[in-house]
Formats: C-alpha cells, sequence, structure tokens
C-alpha cells in the first residue's frame, strides 16, 4: 500500500491554489491522475519524486517511509525508487539506446536488467542506433525502459503519450502495461485522456482546484450511469461540417472514428478538440458477426 | 436532441428490462431501458425525470387516430419549418414544451405541414433514453 497525504500552497495562473490530496494506492495498481491543466496532477508527481517539498503530509510506500514533514524525514529523489516518464524524453542524444540504458544503471547494479528491457520492450533492433534517428514512439518506449533499469517501486507517467498518434499511442499503452505487470509495479498515470484510462487503470482519481472530487473505477466514474444508455462511449471531436440542415460531427473513439449527426444548437456549442460523450440505447445499434 | 422534463408514473419490469411509463406535463410517455429499480435509484415512482430523444427519431403525423404502433404521441402545432435540399427541421409546439423533429423535405412537401398546423409528434419506445 502506498499512502500519501500532501498539502502545499500552489501557485496557478489565476493566483494562489491550494493542493490538498490524500491517495491510497494499492501495490501492483495502475491508477490516473485526471483532471484539466493547473488541477495539481504534476505537482504530486514532483512532490512524490522529492523534486518539490510539500507544507505537510506523509509519503508511506510499503511500510517504509520516504517524507514526513512533521517528523522533519525526507528521503532524497535519489533514495526514492521511482522511475519517471515525461511528454519529452530527455535521452542523451550522443549515446546509443543501449549506452542510454546502461547510464541509468545503479553503481555495482547487473546488466542483466538492461538486456531484458531490450528484449521486452522490443528495442533489439534499436539498441545501436542513437535518439537522433529515432522516431517519437521509439524514443518513448527508450525512455520507458530507462525509467524501470532501477527497478522503482513506483513508475510515474507524465503524459507520455500525449504528442504521439493513436496508433503510437495504443503500442506504448500496451508496453507500459505489460512491464506494468511484469515488474509488479505501482503505477501513477497523469492523462487527459478518458479511453486512455478506462483502458489503462485500475482506479482513478478525479482533480479539480487541487483536490479530489471523484474516485473510482474509471468505467464508473466516467459513464453516466444517470443517463439509461447502454452505448456510451468517450471520443474527441476532429471535425464538425453543416451538410444540409444538418451537423455531421466526427469522433475519434479509441482507435474508430464514427460519425453523429447533431442540429444546429448542439454544433454551436462544439468545437474541434472537445472531449464528449456519445450515446445511444442499446436497442438501436446493429449487430452482425464479421466474415472471415 | 429533444429533452423533456417528466415524472415516472409506473415501472413494469422483467429481469433486467424495464418499461417506465412516464407523465410528460399530461402525455403519457413510455421508454424501454435496461435497468431494473435494483441497478439504478432514479426508477422509483414519483421521480423526477429527463426524457431525451433525438429529433432524428421523431415521427411526424397529421389527423386524428393516427393508426400506427409507436405508443409516444405528443400533439402540438407546427411553429416553424427549416427546410434544406432533402432534409427539414420542424418546430412543434406541445404542452410539455418545443419539440424538434428532423423530416426529409420530401415528406413535408408530402403531407402539406405549414407553420400553424396540428400534428402529433411520435416516438418509439426504444428510442427514449432517461436521465436524472
Amino acid at each position: 500500500m502506498i499512502e500519501i497525504a500532501l498539502q502545499k500552497e500552489l501557485t496557478a495562473a489565476d493566483g494562489i491554489m491550494k493542493l490538498d490530496v490524500d491517495l491510497r494506492i494499492q501495490q501492483g495498481h495502475l491508477v490516473t491522475l485526471f483532471g484539466d491543466s493547473g488541477a495539481g496532477k504534476t505537482s504530486i508527481l514532483r512532490m512524490i519524486a522529492g523534486l518539490m517539498i510539500p507544507d505537510d503530509g506523509q509519503i508511506n510506500v510499503n511500510g517504509s517511509n520516504w517524507m514526513d514533514v512533521k517528523k522533519g524525514i525526507s528521503l532524497k529523489p535519489q533514495q526514492r525508487r521511482v522511475g519517471f516518464l515525461f511528454q519529452n524524453y530527455a535521452l542523451f542524444p550522443n549515446m546509443t539506446v543501449q549506452e542510454n540504458l546502461t547510464y541509468a544503471l545503479e553503481k555495482g547494479q547487473d546488466k542483466k536488467i538492461v538486456d531484458e528491457l531490450i528484449e521486452t520492450i522490443e528495442l533489439g533492433d534499436l539498441q545501436n542506433r542513437k535518439p537522433g534517428t529515432l522516431s517519437g514512439g521509439q524514443n518513448q518506449r527508450v525512455a520507458l525502459a530507462r525509467a524501470l533499469v532501477r527497478k522503482p517501486e513506483i513508475l510515474m507517467l507524465d503524459e507520455p503519450l500525449s504528442a504521439l498518434d493513436t496508433k503510437m499511442r495504443m503500442k506504448l499503452q500496451d508496453f507500459i502495461l505489460t512491464v506494468h505487470k511484469r515488474y509488479n509495479l505501482t503505477t501513477i498515470l497523469v492523462s487527459h485522456d478518458a479511453n486512455e484510462v478506462i483502458k489503462m487503470s485500475d482506479e482513478v482519481f478525479f482533480l479539480e482546484g487541487g483536490k479530489i472530487i471523484k474516485h473510482g473505477k474509471p468505467v464508473d466514474v466516467f459513464a453516466s450511469k444517470r443517463v439509461s444508455g447502454k452505448f456510451q462511449l468517450f471520443g474527441e471531436i476532429i471535425n464538425i461540417e453543416k451538410q444540409d440542415i444538418i451537423y455531421v460531427v466526427t469522433v475519434l473513439i479509441g482507435a474508430n472514428i464514427v460519425k453523429v449527426i447533431a442540429d444546429e444548437s448542439e454544433a454551436d456549442s462544439m468545437s474541434i478538440g472537445d472531449k464528449v460523450i456519445v450515446a445511444s440505447k442499446a436497442f438501436n445499434p446493429l449487430i452482425r458477426k464479421i466474415e472471415e | 436532441m429533444n429533452i423533456l422534463k417528466g415524472n415516472i408514473n409506473s415501472l413494469n419490469t422483467s429481469g433486467r428490462l424495464t418499461i417506465v411509463t412516464l407523465d410528460v406535463s399530461g402525455f403519457s410517455l413510455k421508454s424501454i431501458i435496461i435497468e431494473n429499480p435494483e441497478t439504478v435509484t432514479y426508477l422509483r415512482i414519483g421521480n423526477p425525470i429527463q426524457v431525451m430523444f433525438k429529433e432524428t427519431e421523431v415521427v411526424v403525423g397529421k389527423g386524428s387516430d393516427i393508426a400506427v404502433s409507436l405508443d409516444n404521441r405528443i400533439d402540438g402545432v407546427i411553429t416553424e419549418i427549416t427546410k434544406g435540399v432533402l432534409l427539414s427541421s420542424l418546430i412543434i409546439d406541445t404542452k410539455a414544451g418545443k419539440i424538434k423533429a428532423t423530416l426529409t423535405s420530401e415528406s413535408v412537401t408530402k403531407l402539406d405541414l405549414q407553420p400553424g398546423e396540428p400534428v402529433t409528434a411520435l416516438v418509439k419506445t426504444t428510442e427514449i433514453m432517461l436521465s436524472e
């Protein structure tokens, strides 16, 4: 069990924000911090990593005390067993993939883990190349491997996939899930994407203005039980066009694109990039087997 | 989307399915949903509820005694017609509120629908969604 209680006054865009959160995360779970930018998600990760000091609080990781403000305990960042993956992968450009990973080893640590990670994250063909010759998705896989070299207790992912295209994002999501299970990690993901949250996490914490306003299983938190429609999908608007007197709204749902008809007043309130729920009754969609 | 306000009048449950009868400003509307009073808390007789259906799912009938299988019938008067090439949008003023309907322009012409005309908006039981 990882128990985190943090309080800190943060300077936000529109004044002072008081971050006040209590998180209990079961060992081996993958949880998501979900919320708008400025809600305090990244600050929480930074305080867990020891890169930011809270005004008050404690962090207890599987029985060991990482931080307790009242008792004056605070492990240095390098003493905390965390792996970090950001949107910017910050690999050493002058080193090969393999050298980047080896460089992350602790003094005296068995090099075996590097080979194992290269195999698990399928970096074999890339291991002698330098980051500059790799795609964004490939570099992000290298950064994921590097974050795991020291066998962290907590893997923290700060919107690592938001700069990638859908296909690459899905592939990396699968790699993250693989290593999360294989190394029995406790993983904290920061994400804006409801589909990603539903696919990846055991639990989601919904943050607003520095507070957790909801938490639970992703499907319970996102799917509205208050609407009877059984066909609820989360997506992002990628196009809106007027056809005759109606509007055709194109929505990206996971890797699928669907089109939904909207009327003028609905279309007027929507813009490209908006997150939407597409709802229908279970009675309406046709279902048929795909012929081989 | 059309959203009307109503109250739950009666519940007819069989396993996971329930036909909910609603009172919407004096009109009796029905919706079938895959829920029962044990799976959701909003299914209580007397509870206020929102009744939602898409404008493209509204059938417009003219005259009295329309013999079709649709349970849900709301009488009103057309207040506005916007004609497009293929589709037309109607606004029907009813005691339950304004209802939008999207029909083919051809059927608007065929039925000779005009503003001021009394009509009935019809919706299938399987097309009505409920929300708290």
